[in-house]
């Protein structure tokens, strides 16, 4: 058991009251991150890096990874006590959550769902310890045209996956590889897509794609909607707690299966929010009495909350152990890791266990502080959002702009999260999807360089990809998922994706 | 337009005009990279080698899309935004951009505090005095945060200059 020696020096690493202290920062500021419209996870994480460039990176790392814990519950509560989800993600919890918490049972709602939560995100924590090493080792064969069909398989996999138009993933997920084309060519030193913009020499940063696509983008949506929060008073008090959490092994089953799908979808590219519908669809159809759902049944709470936090957290896994992140946020904070001069994916397990294994650590721990202090938090986060827009919006765009500035002390990139902002305002109205935009910035010169040096090793010949059995296999699997709509179409599974497509279209 | 003059866009007016607004960024990033090279040099491929791809898928999306959009169109009927809508959205996003030029002229501390400011006393209807302390309160709380705490530096104007804060 080599992995268990090393997760307990990760565990002497953090346990530090420095470190405890970061985490607790993290997840509180985590949890108003999700809990505030037009601040989530992917978006805090990257107003936070900038300001963590001066700090070690291990205790950078926890801060950062606290605080997409933090903004994943955050997410959760706002959705059971105003019935907005803070976070696409936690769209399935307002199905049952807030029926429950306006039937007067909102302490259990937030019980049932943080303690759901907690599991499926400690069972995502140890798939990664018992994991990740394994990935880790069998990446390390992994050479050029491997990675790239790593990257090939990532993508494809979003295309097959994203419902009713693989066209609109494509494009955004293109105009990402574009934006990440920006600027000096690392190869050949040569200048690229910079339309004669001096400004734009020094590349587009992806943290302003991400403040503006999911910060002022979210915001335009916001007002548009005119959004009241008129939420319901939420005491937690003790004994509601102790109720609910007798009441949880009752839930078990849906627990194991959420925790099954979630892992699942977290370690493949589908990410938190198809997890969760699907396990909340999953739920419905299993369960032998169907009328309680959408009326605050708890496995529709317990369902989704699970799959959605243990995908938040499998996510890492491939960003650690291959460096292919499984969710916007997870590749926000790859971007950081490359930031501060660590490499994500098989080498780092080598290089620097002592990060990789601390900040495994810091993932049991954190979220175990982050249940606790969310249960204690709930009343101070839920009596900010009845702040009345008109103060938090403009502090919300002033704290986006200022993070804006910071990434590189450039004014330019101000204008530039504004023109991001219109087109995540647009995007999102027109369901084009924006977190393979997201992830397609952060891997494009890794992914370009993978394809680049493969083209290199077979003088320009596209039959290196097919060349040894490991790369034929990857790009077998991502041709699979590509071509994933048109059989699953033939087979008939496609009725079920296209009705979760239709809920999550509505955020 | 018919549309306009009934005070709403639809749905489908928009998803064509993005299709060509993403097929044009796609022909931009083709054109710019056919200049840097994509073709193969002695070092391998040449810059523009893989934005060149890049650009001719995001082409291909947009067409695929547009001929969705004209001929296999799912959301018949629905309204991109109407004017009612549409009102708040620029009453938020205006202020935006003047807050942009005002933080660029004289910093992001006073351009904050500004914005805040106005939002409050506008938008918002607080009295001035209201509107006031909750300004200054978060540009001192950024100033605190930022400057002090983190140790990074925000942009600053002439104001700070005389100021001699910095």
């Amino acid at each position: 058991m080599g992995n268990f020696s090393y997760l307990m020096d990760g565990f002497s690493t953090i346990i530090t009251w420095h470190h405890i202290l970061i985490m607790i920062v993290g997840v509180m500021l985590g949890i108003l991150v999700g809990v505030l419209p037009g601040l989530g996870a992917p978006n805090g994480v990257s107003l936070l890096l900038p300001l963590t460039f001066t700090m070690d990176p291990i205790s950078a790392i926890i801060l950062l990874s606290c605080m997409y814990w933090g903004a994943l519950f955050g997410g959760s509560t706002t959705s059971i006590l105003f019935n907005i989800p803070g976070e696409p993600s936690s769209v399935a919890t307002t199905f049952d959550g807030y029926p429950m918490a306006k039937n007067g049972q909102a302490t259990r709602a937030l019980t049932l769902a943080f303690m759901s939560a907690g599991i499926g995100a400690l069972a995502g924590v140890i798939m990664i310890t018992l994991l990740s090493t394994w990935v880790a080792g069998f990446a390390l064969q992994f050479s050029s045209p491997e990675f790239f069909a790593v990257y090939f398989l990532a993508f494809a996999s979003f295309i097959g996956m994203s419902g009713n138009a693989p066209a609109k993933t494509l494009v955004t997920m293109m105009l990402g590889f574009a934006f990440a084309t920006v600027g000096m060519d690392t190869i050949s030193g040569g200048l690229r897509l910079t339309f004669g913009i001096p400004d734009l020499i020094k590349g587009v940063s992806f943290l302003v794609a991400v403040m503006g696509l999911f910060g002022i983008g979210e915001l335009l949506l916001t007002t548009e909607e005119g959004l009241r929060f008129d939420g319901i008073k939420a005491r937690v008090r003790i004994v509601d707690v102790l109720k609910a959490l007798k009441e949880m092994p009752r839930y078990s089953w849906s627990i194991l299966r959420s925790t099954v799908i979630g892992i699942w979808m977290g370690i493949t590219p589908a990410g938190p929010t198809a997890a969760s519908f699907m396990s909340y669809g999953l739920a419905r159809r299993f369960a032998k009495d169907k009328s309680g759902f959408g009326k605050g049944d708890p496995r529709g709470i317990v369902s989704p909350e699970t799959a959605d936090h243990s995908a938040g957290t499998a996510a890492l896994l491939p960003m650690l152990a291959l460096g292919v992140p499984g969710s916007a946020t997870a590749a926000v904070m790859m971007g950081g890791l490359m930031i501060w001069g660590l490499t994500p994916g098989p080498m780092l397990f080598i290089d620097r266990p002592d990060f990789v294994w601390g900040l495994i650590a810091s993932m049991y721990l954190g979220n175990v502080v982050a249940v606790v202090l969310v249960l204690a938090t709930v009343p101070i986060y839920a009596s900010i959002l009845r702040v009345p827009f008109s103060i938090v919006g403009p502090v919300i765009v002033a704290i986006i702009f200022s993070g804006a500035y910071q990434i590189a002390n450039s004014t330019f990139d101000m204008w530039l999260v504004l023109g991001f902002g219109i087109l995540g305002y647009l995007f999102k109205k027109l369901d084009y999807p924006i977190a393979p935009l997201v992830l397609a910035m952060v891997l494009g010169d890794k992914a370009e360089d993978a394809f680049r040096q493969s083209m290199l090793m077979s003088n320009g010949s596209l039959s290196i990809f097919w060349s040894n059995p490991l790369v034929t296999g990857i790009m077998a699997l991502g041709l699979l998922m590509l071509l994933w709509p048109i059989l699953a179409n033939a087979v008939g599974v496609r009725n079920l994706r296209r009705r979760a497509a239709g809920h999550s279209a509505k955020i | 337009m018919a549309e306009l003059q009934k005070g709403y866009v639809s749905r489908k007016t928009m998803e064509i005009v993005t299709t060509l607004l993403t097929g044009g960024v796609g022909i931009a990033i083709c054109i710019e990279s056919w200049r840097s090279g994509v073709g193969w040099s002695d070092t391998g491929p040449e810059a523009g080698y893989f934005p060149f791809i890049v650009g001719s898928l995001v082409i291909l999306g947009s067409v695929v899309t547009l001929l969705r959009s004209l001929f296999f169109y799912n959301h018949e009927g629905e309204i991109f935004i109407d004017i009612e809508r549409a009102k708040p959205v620029l009453g938020f996003f205006l202020p935006i951009v003047a807050f942009i030029v005002i933080s660029l002229l004289l910093g992001l501390y006073v351009g904050t505090a500004l914005y805040i400011f106005g939002s409050m006393k506008w938008q918002g209807g607080y009295r001035w005095w209201v509107s006031t302390c909750a300004a200054l309160a978060v540009s001192a709380l950024f100033y605190l945060v930022f400057e002090v705490g983190f140790q990074v530096p925000l942009l600053k104007g002439p104001i700070e200059g005389w100021l001699g804060i910095y």
